[in-house]
């Protein structure tokens, strides 16, 4: 017996080693307590390789959890992630006021230009108005092309456009196939849209569908790239970004399909456009967001009946016409909003008080333009951080027609070769 | 060799027949042993653990993943809770499939079905004290069961759930019970439990003159037994405890009442499985305390066992109690396999 009790006290010692053995492979807990929350988290403990997710948001502050959510303490992955918001895009529309919002972060006032929440999820690129009101029309399902619906319902009670709400497109309500087979095929693309499953897609909506860059985009610089994904938020927004969405292909109206393209371009210029679109040389060796402005891309706080109606820079807003020198500002006070702008995109520009700065028609700051002493014009790309000087066109030999001065116009020509 | 404080705690010696483990399957035992482990485990646990809504599903990741050795001990703390309940059960097989229920062990038997409905209280409230997604079906389901008791139900529910809904009150409730009400009810009844043993002679077995073999082992061969099956199971439920962690999920959200997909746990699947079937009360309270009312009245059913039958199993007289607790345990494990499936 004695021998039988030493024997399965062997076999307990030999657990308890076991189990010594099994608390010793545990991670070393790796503790983090940003001053914004006091609260410790422990996400670095598996995290630690993930590279800082912009300047504006240090880990030390921020921590992870503000944002993402998720269990601060659990050391298991199923649970540590199980309450994470929006999945691996916490900024995904649905989510997004708990993650990026707040009134001292991204839901703040119109009046200081905080209030991008607001905007985004009233702006056309979200709600899709246009592009329902068109298909619904053409198919007989309303009787003009007057916004009524969007991907989801959505309210704007200081309206400037006169439509104070857009109610959520139902396909079941739709009696039309067309607009059935529209609905089961076209509606995953857009900011407020749920995207297409799989973590490659888990990204195309909410904010990070244009901060947030893909590893194609961006070089990537942690394990997340080998799934495609970057940890990045950024202002500086690659026209290749843009493209996950635009310039991908063509809409089918018979099947209600979306054709992606099959060509495989080798330089820029047959990245950027559709193959019959006419479009100057600026427009393929510039940026995307080097000309189009914020509340054209993420809204003006009104909800729109299409994209038309939000989209107005052209040509002439910083190349002038023939009687008008573009708008322009000189920046005489330090809170002006172009110094924010350029702060958030650091690097790409160094802009003082008293420099003059294109402005659009609605008083939107160019902040990367600069008008030089010579009187021409200097543009800093915000991505490529590269320099392009450029002239009005008063003065010069355009014969352009006084009342045709839109960018088709120029177009004309102007457009670039390929 | 003088016997110890432990020695004491045994008989100077009992029949061997009935000593050897593949009579008593070692479960009474075991039951003390494991009792003895939740008893360390769980005072350790206390340091951790902070029962306010809030708090204690964030105290329990805290123990589980950034206390040294605290995922182990939560771990031991689970595996022999789970184990405790298994044992009971099987203790209480063995009772009745040796007849060892009937007079004088009549009154011992009633005190051990009252320890296993104890065990059974003691894992619902320990489940829930976890607070978190996870003990959402113990919590709504088994708080909710007591409002469908006619007449009694509301204010049975207030009082076990301390107010109209869930919440704080409840949580503190469900603490006291677990580390303090019920526990002290286990540790006395368990030592009355033990001291009946003796006082009703011993482990049942054949007058002296009908044994066929009066042999008897003394209580330091006893104490060595034990000895060796603590070790193994230790052994055992150290191996587990490494390898299985217990189940943990995060906080509730918000106090809400739906279920949502929740599941409950493992000891109760077979109610749910129940109240699948028909109404709440008679699914989910009367036909539990039938079960309990029907084992508590087999040694009043089946009185006698003839002497010669006792200690043994299977004993021929007791073919009808046998029966009855055989069909409870099949039924019992039935549900709980056809929930699990599901």
């Amino acid at each position: 017996m004695k021998r039988t009790i030493s024997f399965a006290a062997g076999i307990l010692v030999l657990a308890l080693v076991f189990s010594a053995w099994a608390e010793a492979r545990r991670p070393q807990p790796m503790p983090l307590t940003p001053t914004l929350t006091g609260e410790t988290e422990y996400c670095l403990t598996c995290h630690a390789d993930l590279e800082e997710i912009s300047p504006s948001h240090p880990v030390e502050t921020y921590g992870c959890v503000v944002c993402h959510g998720g269990e601060r303490l659990a050391l298991d992955a199923d649970l540590a992630h199980s309450t994470m918001r929006g999945g691996k895009n916490p900024s995904d529309l649905a989510v997004v006021e708990e993650s990026c919002g707040g009134s001292d972060c991204h839901s703040g006032q119109a009046a200081d230009e905080r209030d991008h929440i607001q905007r985004v999820l009233t702006s056309v690129q979200a709600t899709y108005a246009g592009a329902i009101a068109n298909i619904r029309y053409t198919f007989g399902a309303q009787p003009d092309l007057n916004a009524y619906l969007g991907t989801r319902a959505v309210q704007d009670t200081t309206t400037q456009t006169g439509i104070t709400s857009l109610a959520a497109f139902d396909p079941a309500r739709e009696t039309n196939p067309a607009l059935q087979t529209f609905a089961e095929n076209c509606l995953e693309c857009h900011l407020n849209s749920e995207p297409r499953p799989g973590d490659e897609y888990a990204r195309f909506s909410g904010c990070a569908a244009c901060h947030t860059p893909t590893a194609t985009t961006f070089p990537p610089r942690s394990r997340d790239a080998a799934e495609g994904l970057v940890h990045t938020l950024t202002t500086a927004i690659p026209y290749t970004q843009c493209n996950t969405c635009h310039n991908r292909g063509n809409y089918d109206l018979r099947t209600m399909t979306f054709a992606p393209r099959d060509d495989q371009p080798a330089d820029r210029i047959h990245d950027y456009y559709q193959p019959i679109a006419q479009f100057t040389r600026c427009e393929w060796t510039l940026d995307c967001i080097d000309c189009h402005t914020r509340s054209e891309s993420m809204g003006d706080g009104d909800i729109h009946n299409n994209q038309k109606e939000i989209q107005y820079v052209q040509c002439r807003t910083c190349h002038g016409t023939l009687d008008e020198l573009p708008h322009t500002r000189t920046l005489t006070d330090p809170n002006d909003l172009a110094f924010r702008l350029a702060a958030l995109n650091q690097g790409a520009r160094h802009l003082e008080l008293g420099d003059t700065i294109i402005v659009t028609e609605t008083g939107e700051p160019l902040w990367n333009t600069r008008q030089l002493p010579d009187g021409t014009f200097e543009l800093v790309g915000k991505a490529t951080r590269q320099y392009f000087t450029f002239r009005p066109v008063m003065g010069t030999a355009c014969e352009q027609k006084p009342d045709e001065q839109e960018s088709r116009y120029c177009h004309q020509c102007h457009s670039a070769e390929r | 060799m003088r016997p110890n404080f432990f020695h004491h705690l045994h008989p100077p010696s009992i029949p061997a027949e009935q000593s050897r483990f593949r009579y008593t399957l070692g479960a009474g035992g075991l039951g003390i042993f494991l009792s003895l482990v939740l008893l360390v485990t769980g005072a350790l646990e206390m340091f951790f653990y902070i029962p306010s809504p809030e708090q204690a599903a964030l105290s329990v990741q805290t123990l589980t993943y950034l206390v040294p050795y605290g995922g182990l001990i939560r771990n031991l703390h689970y595996w022999a809770a789970q184990a405790l309940v298994v044992v009971t059960v099987v203790h209480l097989l063995r009772v009745i499939f040796t007849g060892s229920f009937v007079p004088p062990r009549r009154f011992n038997y009633l005190l051990g079905l009252g320890l296993l409905a104890l065990i059974l209280f003691l894992d619902f409230t320990g489940y829930a004290l976890r607070w978190d997604e996870g003990v959402r079906w113990a919590l709504v389901a088994g708080t909710n069961l007591l409002k469908t008791i006619p007449s009694l139900g509301k204010s049975l529910y207030g009082l076990v759930v301390g107010g109209s809904t869930l919440g704080a009150a409840t949580l503190i409730r469900f603490y006291s019970w677990h580390v303090f009400g019920l526990t002290l009810a286990v540790v006395i009844l368990g030592i009355w439990h033990a001291f009946r043993v003796r006082r009703d002679g011993g482990i049942a077995a054949p007058p002296p003159k009908q044994r066929t073999n009066n042999a008897r082992i003394s209580r330091f061969e006893l104490v060595r037994r034990e000895v060796l099956a603590m070790l193994l199971s230790a052994a055992a439920l150290f191996v587990l405890a490494a390898l299985l962690p217990a189940p943990i999920a995060a906080p509730i959200q918000a106090a809400s009442d739906s279920l949502g997909e929740a599941r409950a746990p493992w000891f109760f699947l077979w109610i749910q499985q129940l109240l699948r079937l028909g109404n709440p009360f008679w699914m989910g309270v009367a036909i539990p305390l039938i079960a309990l009312t029907t084992f508590a009245a087999l040694p009043y059913l089946f009185e006698t066992l003839p002497t010669d039958q006792q200690g043994h199993w299977f004993p021929r007289a007791g073919r009808g109690a046998q029966a009855i607790a055989a069909g409870i345990v099949l039924a019992w494990l039935v549900l709980t396999i056809l929930e699990s499936l599901r």
